[in-house]
């Protein structure tokens, strides 16, 4: 029985392939009604699906709304501020949006350290990674607004006041420069990954037709690399927009600065920080569905 | 210039060692310019590495090679110049077994990136090239689809078209159709056939043993890491001279029709 019901599949195989071969148009399947009937079953399940989640969603909001205002919420005074902590946004956005550019330049040089064969270029980016993965990002931010001026008090003392200078940075270079330090030590490995998770064959390909190592890398590897690495710089991104509020301890005006200042004004603890929090939550709303809609475009050349 | 001008290919005394596996254990021969040449051994056997060495993929470990003009010798301690490879690989064009096209170029741009990145022309110059190429491998109304849309054998006629675009001395075939559904290898042969036919010198590295008889001039047999049999297909086909060489193709004779 077994053997006859393979055979014939066999001959079922046989078959499907000489009409595969005929190049010509197919012609109209009898049973379409059928794929269409399931096609439109699977449509609405999926439907319900989305509904029954955003309906959890809204219960969930309902709820948390109603326990602030049990909680003695005062919607007022949020209404009065808002502009206020508002401004901060802009602040936030343009911290983020440079840290996260310095950090991706320095992720992709540590990660091309970490996987060269020179001593020198693979024990400074080691370094790097250890140190800065290794200490606290709030500890970064003192060190660099507060320590480095130490550092350049004492050149001024030997007679290099120029030099010393630039060692006083301001408040919000001192910010994108530990950001960007302490998210380029994460990102490297990103990047490494990325790059070694391309095929050994797409390097053999390049360098068969004559390419060097570094234009392999640059339109061979790197473009394939990025498109899979998007989500996780994505994620980056969005732990950074958060770890910004780290540097309203230098008294940069950003979103959290101006929040808690008007918080301890009246003590409207709640009002303001809620008031903080959704806009943090709102921009990474956006910052997700930006880097859902580049994923889409990159994916672009592997599309059937 | 001691070496023969006769030859466009000369490898002499060539070692492969992988860690302490001694892969390739003296292998010696010379191609001319417009021969194919295919190779044939066992899985194993260290055939892939032999085709891989000359345009340094894999660096021979000790022995010299020279291709078009250029020599190069290596040993323990010895380092290549950079430059010296680039030359090398500029004389050779490769086809691999998994034809490794560019999945985030399409048909066309995999086709120039050579050109335009090596060779430095620009793109109105090197577009035509490409477009002759892959008219040659009959894709040329692929040319504006990226490879994930092509068929196998599609995908490695484009490599080939890649390959040939950059005008070399010679093709390296790196069993170019055991990647392919059978009913696919048919296409991949006949194009290599017709650049055969066009008088390219080439090395091919196969399992298709129709291909070695219709197609080449000469027949290698490399057994662990040696060659034990070097003829025309005749000789290989018709009447081997080593034991090895027929134990071999015994059990092939059935399969491929030979």
């Amino acid at each position: 029985m077994g053997l006859t019901c393979f055979n014939h599949i066999a001959l079922e195989e046989n078959m499907a392939v000489e009409t595969m071969q005929s190049y010509g148009p197919a012609g109209p399947d009898p049973d379409r009604g059928m794929g269409e009937k399931l096609m439109a079953l699977e449509k609405r399940a999926r439907l319900i699906y989305t509904l029954e989640v955003g309906l959890v969603w809204v219960v969930l909001f309902v709820l948390l709304t109603l326990a602030l205002m049990l909680l003695n919420f005062d919607p007022q005074y949020v209404v009065e501020h808002f502009n206020f902590v508002f401004q901060g946004l802009w602040v936030t956005i343009q911290l983020a949006l440079i840290s996260i550019a310095v950090a991706s330049i320095l992720a992709l040089l540590g990660a091309l350290g970490r996987l060269s064969t020179n001593p020198i270029a693979q024990g400074i980016s080691g370094f790097y990674i250890s140190l800065f993965r290794g200490t606290p990002l709030l500890i970064q931010i003192y060190l660099i607004y507060l320590g480095l001026p130490q550092i350049g008090r004492q050149l001024t003392i030997l007679g290099y006041p120029q030099l010393g200078q630039m060692f006083t940075l301001s408040a919000f270079q001192s910010g994108i420069l530990a950001l960007s330090l302490n998210y380029g030590a994460y990102m490297t490995e990103i990047f490494r990954a990325g790059i070694q998770s391309i095929s050994y064959g797409q390097r053999e390909a390049a360098i068969a037709i004559g390419m060097t190592r570094l234009q392999t890398m640059r339109r061979v590897i790197l473009p394939q690399a990025v498109r899979i690495i998007i989500p996780d710089i994505g994620n980056q991104f969005i732990a950074m927009q958060k770890d910004t509020a780290q540097v309203s301890v230098m008294g940069i005006w950003e979103l959290t600065y101006r929040a808690n200042r008007l918080a301890r004004q009246e003590s409207k603890f709640i009002e303001m920080f809620i008031t903080a929090a959704i806009l943090y939550w709102l921009l990474t709303i956006v910052s997700a569905w930006l880097e859902s809609r580049i994923e889409r475009r990159l994916a672009h050349a592997y599309e059937r | 210039m001691h070496m023969n001008d006769k030859y466009i290919i000369q490898v002499e005394d060539l070692h492969k060692w992988f860690g302490m596996l001694h892969v390739i254990k003296g292998i010696s021969f010379s191609v001319q310019p417009r021969e194919v040449l295919v190779v044939i051994g066992r899985s194993g056997s260290g055939k892939s590495t032999l085709l891989r060495c000359l345009n340094f993929l894999e660096e021979p470990s000790t022995g010299r090679i020279s291709i078009a003009g250029n020599s190069v010798d290596t040993g323990p301690g010895v380092k290549v110049d950079h430059s010296t490879i680039i030359t090398l690989r500029l004389s050779t064009g490769m086809v691999f077994q998994e034809f490794n096209l560019f999945p985030h170029m399409t048909v066309i741009q995999n086709v120039i990136e050579g050109l335009i990145t090596v060779k430095r022309m620009n793109k109105d110059e090197a577009i035509p090239i490409g477009e002759k190429y892959l008219e040659k491998v009959g894709l040329r109304e692929k040319r504006d689809v990226h490879p994930i849309r092509l068929s196998g054998g599609q995908k490695q006629r484009v490599a080939i078209a890649r390959a040939l675009a950059m005008e070399p001395k010679v093709m390296l075939f790196d069993e170019p159709t055991s990647a392919l559904d059978p009913e696919l290898i048919g296409e991949v042969l006949d194009v290599m056939k017709e650049i055969a036919y066009d008088g390219a010198t080439m090395l091919v590295v196969t399992h298709e043993m129709g291909f070695a008889k219709d197609v080449s001039d000469r027949i290698i047999f490399i057994d662990q890491g040696l060659i034990v049999e070097d003829g025309p297909p005749e000789q290989i086909f018709g009447n081997p001279l080593d034991e090895r060489t027929r134990l071999f193709l015994e059990p092939l004779r059935k399969v491929q029709h030979l």
